[in-house]
């Protein structure tokens, strides 16, 4: 995996639905070799700031700007029923351009995917679907990865393949944010903490040796802050 | 227009009509509704008051038109499952390139149950065609291309919303008053195996409907596809 310069950068992004704010002022920079961890509460802004910096929503106030391309794992797998899971990755493919398809097979092959690679996605189980989407996030190398609950859904392996994967990329100087509950599997990967509390980044931390209690109950008394 | 354009829009036509091809969801339903359309309507008109030569303009463009339409609520319905749509926003694909794609995608369907609808029309209506059928090829390949450029615009906008199956037709209808209107006129003059001259009016505002249509949707299909 080739060393990549890749960050993300948010100035004061804002975005809101109709009238409600639903993310305010939040400020942040995750650059190459960092992973950053979200940390909040449900409907407390993690999956829309991710969108944001995704450049899927666009920001009603502030700037984002990112270097690298970016690749995003959301909720949604963004794949198609219909199709099956090489057909999937190979249509991504042919909107890139000059991508190499043998790249759908490598990926196919991290994940453990390759004997379902010819199976439709509707007969996948939520961890295969998690793992394609998570493949398809990765075909165009991105610089910066987003990930939305990346571990939702996943057995033990599968999940241990997922953290390898943000390992390898970390070590490969790509900037990643991964939005998460599940800390314990995540939070020896993480350089740094950013607190969401009512839509608005309580704190951004370096992680400093903090295990998921530790993280849990600083995120309990910013929340009691608020 | 670079290669690069065109492969993209290529590959989600065909991603479209090969997902249609597994499933036939639209493909289905729509052929028979078309089909019904047709034998109801000529069952339903009293022989001796009313000709099948005079209702068959009508007929044609009834039975294109929501046939079609039943295909263009399906276009966008299938990228809001797993949010598929914003997967396609995360390529390299233009917002152009995408509505290019969806547009190419939705003509092929529309083009096909219009294909396998008008052998049944000529069946059903007995209407004097094979000598005309260019001109009257031409007239469905115009009025097709504003139906499915705003149609394809629409369908991203409703899709998003609560009952969008109901919405598409309620915004999409008033839209192709003109040209569907402009089509039939059209068919009844070619059917009647009128002089070119009698059409030149009608053929300029269809035209000039594709070319408004299309051009307004495409401008107008990024700022929908953004949330």
């Amino acid at each position: 995996m080739m060393p990549v310069d890749a960050s993300v950068v948010a100035t004061d992004v804002a975005w809101r639905v109709g009238y409600r704010w639903i993310i305010k002022d939040i400020s942040l920079q995750v650059t190459a070799g960092e992973v950053a961890l979200l940390v909040g509460g449900n409907g407390s802004g993690k999956t829309s700031l991710l969108r944001v910096l995704a450049g899927l929503n666009k920001a009603s106030r502030g700037q984002v700007s990112r270097h690298g391309g970016v690749g995003f794992v959301a909720h949604h797998s963004m794949l198609y029923d219909a199709l099956t899971g090489r057909e999937n990755l190979m249509f991504v493919t042919r909107l890139g351009r000059g991508r190499d398809p043998a790249r759908v097979d490598e990926l196919l092959q991290q994940m453990g995917l390759t004997a379902a690679a010819t199976q439709r996605l509707a007969t996948y189980s939520r961890g295969m679907t998690q793992r394609l989407a998570i493949a398809r996030a990765l075909l165009d190398e991105p610089g910066v990865l987003l990930l939305d609950e990346p571990l939702s859904g996943l057995d033990e392996n599968a999940a241990g393949i997922v953290a390898d994967v943000i390992q390898r990329h970390r070590d490969a100087g790509h900037a990643i944010i991964i939005a998460t509950h599940q800390l314990i599997e995540l939070v020896d990967r993480a350089t740094v903490v950013g607190f969401l509390v009512s839509g608005r980044l309580a704190a951004w931390e370096p992680i400093d040796g903090r295990d998921a209690s530790g993280i849990m109950h600083r995120y309990r008394e910013l929340a009691a802050d608020d | 227009m670079t290669n690069g354009f065109v492969a993209m829009a290529w590959a989600i036509a065909a991603k479209d009509l090969a997902i249609e091809w597994r499933t036939k969801t639209a493909l289905v339903s729509s052929l028979v509704f078309a089909i019904l359309v047709l034998a109801i309507l000529y069952f339903a008109r009293d022989a001796t008051a009313v000709s099948s030569f005079e209702m068959a303009p009508g007929v044609l463009w009834v039975t294109f038109t929501f046939a079609g339409m039943l295909g263009l609520n399906r276009a966008f319905l299938l990228e809001m499952e797993n949010r598929a749509l914003d997967g396609m926003r995360l390529t390299k694909a233009t917002p152009a390139a995408i509505f290019f794609g969806k547009m190419i995608g939705n003509l092929v369907f529309v083009g096909f149950v219009e294909l396998v609808s008008l052998p049944l029309f000529i069946l059903f209506y007995d209407v004097p065609i094979w000598t005309r059928l260019p001109i009257l090829v031409a007239v469905m390949i115009m009025a097709t291309l504003a139906f499915v450029s705003v149609g394809t615009l629409l369908s991203a906008m409703v899709v998003r919303t609560r009952f969008s199956e109901v919405m598409l037709p309620v915004l999409l209808l008033p839209f192709l008053v003109p040209p569907v209107v402009s089509a039939v006129q059209l068919t009844w003059r070619v059917l009647a195996d009128r002089p070119l001259a009698e059409m030149t009016g009608w053929l300029s505002l269809l035209g000039a409907f594709d070319v408004v249509f299309f051009l307004l949707s495409l401008l107008l299909f990024e700022a929908i596809i953004v949330e």
